[in-house]
């Protein structure tokens, strides 16, 4: 549906939480394929399989290396509050429309399942929303649209893959977001996304005040990856340690980043289970003794 | 019925208590008269949704015959798997294969699977529990959602009186794959139900079994009502009980003494709430009329 309603010109969106997800992976590589603009939520739960229905991170690497086949990737936004969720769902659609490519909205199940207040920081007014002339839609005195993905000669095909592969480049120059927490001289940097780095953040304030100089990384899109705040950290760092809910997915792109350039420690929670801020604070303190 | 045997199951049920269906749930009711009905020797693909749920959280198990989940959409395709390695293997005789799921899992999402194997002509018994929404995952309206039922997908309120389309005519759908048998039960008439089940059984084929199986969680009725409220769905005239043979309906169950109006039906429903506040009327005149017309077109009743 989400499909029809993209390629029909107005802004679709859908949600699911994982297996839904594992479903719709046809449909989303269709929808780069056929340059259509939407956005696709997943509160992931925990799998594989129809796994558990607690909280997890475990559809980072499905999320934000394809998911379905052929070359492409979305741009994944992980909000870690409510509030967050809310201002990165136009954003979300702003993307999409901007690339005329699906973008999707990557949180873990505690978001979903939680209530708190939040504040509704924009008005989007449809009139004002930019015009799609590539839409499907009754062709009476105009050029019929068409929107396809096949492409059956072979370097057709390959130069359209190039246009989008452009298009992903663009993407990966313009949209990446992220947030530094108490990095200022930190010797024990963090790496967590969504919930976790929610957590972490009190446990970091924690060590802080016991004198740890710790301090987080957090992606806010996982795609693309953010590349600078690695770069700022590294020389002053002493260790890296990445939380997933997830037995390590991100760990592969935090690994891109810091390479051997410094000891890189994972502690991970498959399955539904997240991690309290004392846990975390244990983790740090460990680390801090051993650096 | 199946019979004592060496390893008796608890209390001779091959669906064995313990599992965490709420209190008053049709569906595991109907799923044990079903197993039941069948006795030992079959081999049970259950789709996603409620009674895979609640009958089989690892590591515990209420089955005590050989059982199978795997999707959501597809039970009907591995039940066909199933049946083809037996038959590649020479035991097709050895068990009877049963498909088996929820509303949505085989009315809506695993259609396409269904209407692919009863089109190939499985010899499986497919069986709808068809509690009338998505029930696992907090009702949200199915294809075979009744009319201005309100679910959290289709909530009544200010512009609507909930569900606005009629339910899914699975049953005659499937009938009209050619399939052999296809029957319509309800969980409030056992005999009819275990009659119906085991008269499938005997069947060559693709046989399809629907069961209305009331849901006190969903459908916001007192959890000792699911018996009265199936039951007086049919004596409605809303959910008629039939059977279709090579596509001709050839028994249907009569209501008597006579109908009772659909209000009796309706009123100890929370989903139907909305349709006894003032500005309704026109609503329940609506929902006597599907009534009616099934009462004239099945011949429930001659008075």
């Amino acid at each position: 549906m989400v499909l029809g309603a993209a390629a029909a010109g107005v802004r679709a969106m859908t949600s699911s939480s994982s297996p839904g997800i594992s479903l719709m992976q046809e449909g989303i590589s269709y929808m780069v394929g056929c340059q259509l603009p939407a956005v696709i939520v997943n509160f992931m739960r925990g799998g594989p399989g129809l796994g558990g229905i607690g909280p997890a991170q475990s559809d980072y690497l499905q999320a934000t290396k394809g998911g379905g086949h052929g070359d492409y990737n979305l741009v994944v936004l992980a909000p870690s509050t409510i509030q967050e969720l809310v201002d990165l769902m136009k954003e979300a659609f702003d993307i999409a429309d901007r690339y005329r490519n699906p973008v999707m909205v990557l949180a873990d199940g505690i978001i979903a399942q939680m209530m708190e207040a939040v504040e509704f920081k924009y008005e989007v007014d449809p009139a004002a929303l930019p015009p799609k002339p590539w839409a499907v839609g009754g062709a009476k005195g105009r050029p019929k649209n068409v929107i396809k993905s096949l492409d059956l000669v072979p370097e057709n095909l390959e130069k359209y893959n190039w246009m989008l592969q452009e298009k992903f480049k663009r993407a990966r120059a313009n949209e990446v977001r992220y947030e530094e927490y108490m990095m200022e001289e930190a010797e024990i940097v963090l790496v967590c996304f969504g919930t976790v780095a929610r957590v972490a953040k009190k446990s970091i304030e924690e060590a802080r005040k016991q004198g740890v100089k710790a301090g987080l990384i957090r992606p806010i899109t996982l795609w693309p990856f953010p590349e600078e705040p690695f770069l700022k950290a590294i020389p002053k760092s002493k260790k890296f340690l990445v939380l997933e809910m997830n037995a390590g997915q991100m760990i592969e792109d935090v690994k891109l980043q810091v390479c051997h350039a410094r000891p890189i420690e994972f502690k991970g929670k498959p399955g539904g289970t997240v991690f309290t801020p004392s846990e975390i604070l244990e983790l740090i303190l460990s680390l801090e003794e051993s650096k | 019925m199946y019979q004592i045997g060496v390893s008796q199951p608890y209390n001779n049920n091959l669906f064995a208590p313990g599992h965490t269906a709420c209190a008053g749930c049709g569906q595991s009711l109907a799923a044990r008269l079903v197993l039941n009905a069948l006795g030992p020797n079959v081999i049970v693909a259950n789709a996603t949704g409620c009674l895979e749920v609640f009958s089989s959280n690892f590591p515990q198990s209420s089955w005590e015959v050989p059982w199978i989940h795997s999707l959501f959409e597809n039970t009907p395709a591995v039940a066909s798997g199933i049946e083809a390695a037996l038959k590649a293997l020479g035991r097709e005789d050895e068990a009877i294969v049963v498909a088996q799921g929820g509303d949505g899992g085989f009315a809506d999402i695993g259609f396409g699977a269904l209407s692919g194997a009863i089109e190939r002509g499985h010899n499986i018994l497919f069986i709808v529990y068809d509690n009338e929404a998505y029930m696992n995952t907090g009702v949200q309206r199915s294809g075979l959602t009744p009319f201005d039922a309100s679910t959290t997908t289709s909530p009544a309120g200010g512009c609507s009186f909930g569900n606005p389309t009629d339910k899914k005519p699975v049953a005659q759908i499937v009938a009209a794959h050619g399939a052999p048998y296809v029957a319509v039960t309800s969980v409030g008439y056992y005999r009819d139900l275990e009659r119906k089940v085991q008269k499938a059984a005997g069947i060559k084929g693709p046989k399809f079994l629907q069961i209305h199986v009331p849901c006190p969680l969903g459908w916001g009725h007192d959890t000792s009502l699911t018996i009265k409220i199936a039951r007086l769905a049919v004596q409605t005239g809303l959910y008629p009980l039939f059977e279709m043979e090579n596509g001709e309906i050839t028994s249907v169950v009569k209501i008597t003494p006579k109908p009772r109006p659909v209000e009796d039906y309706l009123k100890p429903q929370a989903r139907f709430r909305h349709l006894f506040k003032p500005g309704a009327e026109e609503e329940l005149k609506k929902i006597q009329a599907i009534a009616d017309e099934n009462i004239r077109r099945y011949k429930l009743y001659e008075g």
